[in-house]
């Protein structure tokens, strides 16, 4: 059986929304815990999210040019 | 417990890297180092303060077309144009500017990116007044403004909580140099310290002002070291 987790945006502090700026990784790559996953950015500011767990990158939720508030869905990983 | 007690106890010292003029490239490398030892937990939070030779850095939102001068104009000009990636657009670096770039852990500043860069633009805003001089902050467009220019620009790059990157402020700019990009992809104009007090202060004692306004503002104490030692060959 595969479990499917989440990633989200994380608590960034006051911060209202982000916009994606890039994604360092594809669907279909393998990712492992902590590796750079998506850059997003705010008030100048350009925040690396990393991969909670390692897997594979199968579904991104939030594209480039999108954006996202905390603990919104940006991807899943399988 | 008294609460000069609680906040002498969070005090937290910190490096300062007072680099001088250099090259902006050898810079950005260091940069990434410290940042990699600090993520590391092998040195402590460190600020380097600097002055580049003219260059022009596009940042993630940023686009070579806020460049309004064909490439031999900045090859005469000796200006050489970098992509880099802190947030925000296209910016300057030059002689006569302070350049701040702080290579510190947020977890210790309460992970709040915008908390942060709102402490980065206050030290600047206290340095002004110093000078009798009222920085604003423009809500949207982050930095210092005096009036409607812009003294002082941020963009900033965070990583493992980590940042690097920082801050920039104009004491006695080459404004020819501005005039050749529309800064942060805007048509603005920027101020220049010199021309609003009519003088130019050194940066050294400009950088002094400003680490002594930082300190209570992120809870520090610098401690200058020699950048030599930090150097190992990259210069």
């Amino acid at each position: 059986m595969t479990t499917t987790h989440a990633v989200r945006l994380p608590d960034l502090g006051e911060v209202d929304e982000v916009t994606i700026t890039a994604w360092l990784k594809a669907e279909g790559d393998a990712v492992t815990a902590g590796e750079d996953l998506l850059e997003v950015e705010t008030e100048k500011t350009t925040f690396v999210v990393e991969a909670p767990t390692d897997g594979t990158l199968v579904r991104i939720v939030k594209r480039e040019g999108d954006k996202a508030k905390q603990d919104e869905l940006l991807a899943e990983i399988a | 417990m008294s609460s000069w007690l609680k906040s002498r106890e969070r005090t937290q010292i910190v490096t300062h890297l007072p680099l001088g003029r250099t090259d902006y490239a050898a810079v950005y490398l260091l940069q990434r180092q410290l940042h990699e030892a600090r993520v590391a937990g092998k040195i402590r939070d460190t600020v380097i303060t600097v002055e580049h030779d003219p260059v022009f850095t596009i940042g993630r939102s940023g686009s070579a077309n806020n460049i309004l001068v064909p490439s031999e104009v900045l090859d005469a000009a000796g200006i050489t144009v970098y992509e880099v990636e802190r947030g925000g657009d296209i910016t300057y670096h030059g002689p006569g500017q302070l350049v701040v770039y702080p290579i510190i852990d947020l977890r210790d500043q309460g992970r709040d990116l915008r908390r942060y860069i709102r402490n980065l633009e206050q030290g600047v805003i206290d340095l002004l007044a110093e000078y009798g001089i009222e920085g604003q902050r423009r809500p949207g467009f982050p930095g210092v403004w005096v009036g409607a220019r812009k003294i002082a620009s941020v963009g900033v790059y965070v990583k493992h909580w980590v940042t690097r990157h920082g801050l920039a402020f104009n004491v006695a700019v080459n404004q020819k140099h501005f005039g050749m990009i529309h800064p942060c992809g805007l048509p603005i104009e920027m101020a220049s310290l010199n021309e609003l007090i009519g003088t130019a202060p050194s940066l050294t004692a400009v950088a002094q002002t400003l680490l002594a306004k930082m300190e209570p503002l992120f809870g520090w104490e610098f401690v200058d070291e020699d950048p030599a030692r930090y150097w190992r060959g990259t210069k």
